[in-house]
């Protein structure tokens, strides 16, 4: 078979295999068939014995709209499952619990201190500054407590720092640190930051608990 | 071959003829992206605490000459329709913290401005041009983009914040 042969049979298995044809029947194959075939003109060709649509058709609609409905919902709620799936398995893959650290913040009473921002550092480098608006800071007033970092370490011994800035007792500009040395072992490790008032002193308490 | 090579010239030339220029890219139909600022008061502000209502931001910066009369205008803005639902938030882009309040102060503006010395939210909302004011609507989707301000934008701010607050 020469060159041009090839061109044009590959062409013509492409064109009947994308669905202008049957798949499978090959352009001889019609071909016999078309010579085979009666003679007969289109109108005398036997009619399918299958029902008519029109004479289900009062009541095929509303069936028809009723499955389509169940079928978007049904869909609709795989893309939920399918979405929180992906969340979880994205929570798991960024921050694995062998690694994941963390970090939450808790203020109690808050009649020394009204919280400006946060900033932490891990190992001397800065990974969350926060800034809070007067409905954040109520919020954990009212006894809220927030996620305020999370992140991976590696096994061992870890330093952390968190500056709290706001206003102190007479409203003065307050800056305060807190430290904790920390091991971070195999599993999760959970740190919060507690502001709480110092009441014998009139003054604000910034404390790292370490959530064994 | 040459012929060859001309006809592929004026294949690829007809097929891009017809392509749009690449467009500055916009945060129209977009959720605006969340930011936290420091005010000029001292008091932090949150974009997202504001859903729910219609929000203009503009952001500005104190070498931009145009800066300057958009504030004006939608300070006028500002007092009309904040009763009416509107929030008026300005942002400064200034890298010079201190004479962008100097500055922001000698403005006198009702609404709250508030201090970006960082580029984070510059690359956020694709700063590119200075006045620029975008208009979120109250499903914190950002509407209307804006550059620059020239006569006669005070009416075509105030067509948009209107079809807005209707909604």
């Amino acid at each position: 078979m020469n060159l041009k042969a090839r061109v044009v049979s590959i062409m013509v298995y492409g064109v009947l295999s994308s669905g202008w044809m049957a798949p499978g029947v090959w352009a001889a194959d019609a071909a016999a068939a078309a010579a085979a075939a009666p003679a007969t003109p289109p109108a005398a060709a036997p009619q399918p014995a299958t029902p008519q649509p029109a004479a289900a058709a009062p009541d095929a609609p509303p069936a028809e709209l009723k499955t389509l409905d169940q079928e978007v919902q049904g869909l609709k709620k795989d893309v939920i499952d399918l979405n929180k799936d992906l969340f979880v398995l994205q929570e798991e893959l960024l921050f694995p619990a062998n690694t994941q650290v963390a970090l939450y913040i808790s203020m109690d009473v808050g009649t020394f201190f009204a919280l400006d921002s946060v900033t932490v550092k891990i190992d001397n480098k800065e990974v969350k500054n926060y800034l809070y608006t007067a409905r954040e800071a109520d919020a954990l007033l009212k006894g809220g407590v927030q996620q305020i970092y999370l992140g991976n370490l590696k096994v061992g011994k870890h330093e952390l720092v968190a500056f709290f800035t706001g206003k102190g007792p007479v409203e003065r500009a307050y800056k305060r640190g807190a430290t904790i040395n920390f091991d971070k072992g195999v599993g999760a490790k959970y740190l919060e930051l507690k502001i709480t008032d110092r009441v014998p002193k009139h003054q604000p308490e910034f404390m790292i608990k370490d959530w064994e | 071959m040459r012929r060859a090579f001309l006809a592929g010239c004026l294949i690829l030339g007809v097929a891009t003829a017809g392509a749009p220029l690449a467009a500055a890219p916009s945060m129209v139909g977009k959720e605006a992206p969340d930011f936290v600022l420091r005010g000029l008061d001292g008091r932090n502000l949150r974009l997202s605490e504001y859903r729910g209502q219609v929000v203009l931001v503009n952001f500005w910066a104190r070498w931009a000459g145009d800066s300057r009369r958009e504030m004006s205008a939608l300070d006028r803005i500002n007092t009309t329709y904040q009763r009416a639902g509107l929030v008026v938030i300005g942002v400064s882009v200034d890298e010079d913290l201190r004479r962008a309040q100097e500055y922001a102060v000698a403005m006198r503006v009702s609404y709250p401005i508030l201090f970006d010395t960082g580029s984070e939210i510059g690359k956020d909302y694709f700063l590119q041009k200075m006045p620029m004011t975008i208009l979120v609507d109250r499903a914190g989707v950002v509407r209307y983009s804006i550059v620059g301000f020239k006569r006669g934008d005070e009416r075509i701010f105030l067509d948009q914040i209107r079809e807005l607050l209707r909604e």
